[in-house]
């Protein structure tokens, strides 16, 4: 009955676009990987790359999931996994440098997947510390967000990235949203929790604004001044210049 | 020789601008070198993503889609027996054909009044709007 009780309030609502959005705006890196490593293997192999990718994907990440939301109830733990968000939802916000050691990419179904994994262990821990987050302890919540925002990923993968590509203030949404959460996370760890709600009791407005507030700008600024840094542009045609007339 | 930059993203409004053009050629005597440019956007979450799956896949990402955007305004040059060169751009559509048309000292952008973003500006496009702002060159629009 407690389920059907939840299911009435505002607050579960609320909870569950906030959660949805995050899902989707976590999971569109991962979405992104998927896409680009398996976009040149034969249509055949692409299926089975995506599938195998996306399912280790899920696995982990409610395996990670239901960790993440019972060490959040220790003390200290929301504090840090606070500060780590934010510093999340701001890496999200950052373009390409163009520069980044050495990876090697070969078009075999191994190499996808492989690629793929890495990007699942990578990225679910930061979706997972997000969604925990968001869902403040309902396992409702929780196991809706994950319900929803997986097939996304595991179906719409190209989708989602052509979505982001043309409408990156998708992104910079989620981003502020996590900051949002983070903020909230910090005002309710049980270390403060008591002298937040006896003392200030406007930081469980205020710490969530200002979160989302600061990941945006700093987001935005890190970001610009990464493009200004770009040098001269990119030409992806220089290689192939005149053609000739015939 | 006259240097026309000529940004175009495939889609049907921006191919049929690069029609015009051939048909209008005739009208600079000593002919125009033409430089074909597409911009792709910036990758969705550039820096997480590339430290996944490497610079060179995305490259290789921005480079492909390119040329499908470029694939029919060249078939409709080589039909027409015209020289041209091509550029891919990465990033702002707008910033890019500006910063292009400085960068190889054209004299001239040439392009279409829309093209893909054919939902907001109801006479212009977004794109078209934003390099009449920004142009360093003038700017030739086809309806």
């Amino acid at each position: 009955m407690e389920f059907l009780n939840e299911l009435q309030t505002t607050a579960f609502w609320a909870g569950l676009w906030q959660i949805i959005l995050i899902n989707i705006v976590l999971s569109g890196d991962n979405a992104v990987v998927i896409a680009l490593a398996a976009r040149s293997l034969p249509p055949r192999q692409q299926k089975a790359a995506v599938f195998w990718g996306a399912s280790a994907a899920v696995v982990m990440r409610i395996i990670l999931t239901v960790i993440a939301v019972e060490m959040l109830k220790w003390p200290w733990l929301k504090l840090i996994g606070a500060v780590l968000l934010l510093w999340i939802a701001v890496k999200l916000l950052i373009p390409e440098d163009g520069d980044d050691g050495h990876i090697e990419s070969s078009d075999n179904l191994f190499a996808a997947i492989k690629t793929i994994l890495i990007a699942d262990l990578v990225m679910s821990l930061d979706n997972v510390i997000g969604v925990a987050a968001a869902a403040k302890g309902s396992l409702t919540l929780l196991i809706l967000g994950l319900a929803i925002s997986i097939p996304l990923v595991v179906f719409g993968a190209t989708m989602l990235m052509k979505l982001m590509e043309r409408w990156p203030v998708i992104i910079t949404i989620g981003a502020g949203l996590l900051g949002w959460v983070s903020g909230d996370m910090a005002a309710t760890d049980p270390v403060v929790k008591g002298w937040v709600d006896a003392n200030a009791a406007w930081l469980h407005w205020f710490a969530p604004a200002a979160g989302a507030v600061l990941v945006v700008i700093l987001g935005k600024w890190l970001a610009a001044r990464a493009e200004a840094e770009r040098k001269e542009v990119v030409d992806l045609g220089e290689a192939s210049e005149t053609k000739a007339p015939h | 020789m006259l240097k026309f930059l000529v940004p175009v993203d495939g889609s049907e409004p921006s191919n049929r601008a690069v029609d015009h053009l051939i048909k209008k050629l005739q009208w600079f005597r000593n002919g125009v070198e033409i430089h074909l440019l597409n911009v792709q956007h910036l990758i969705p979450y550039g820096s997480r993503v590339s430290s996944v799956v490497g610079h060179d896949k995305i490259a290789q990402y921005h480079q492909e889609e390119g040329m499908a955007a470029l694939k029919a305004a060249m078939q409709k040059l080589d039909a027409a027996k015209i020289k041209y060169h091509f550029h891919i751009g990465v990033g702002d559509e707008a910033d890019i054909i500006c910063k292009y048309a400085k960068d190889k000292g054209c004299d001239q952008i040439f392009m279409g009044t829309r093209g893909l973003g054919s939902v907001s500006g109801l006479l212009l496009g977004s794109v078209a709007t934003k390099v009449i702002h920004l142009s360093p060159v003038p700017v030739l629009l086809a309806k």
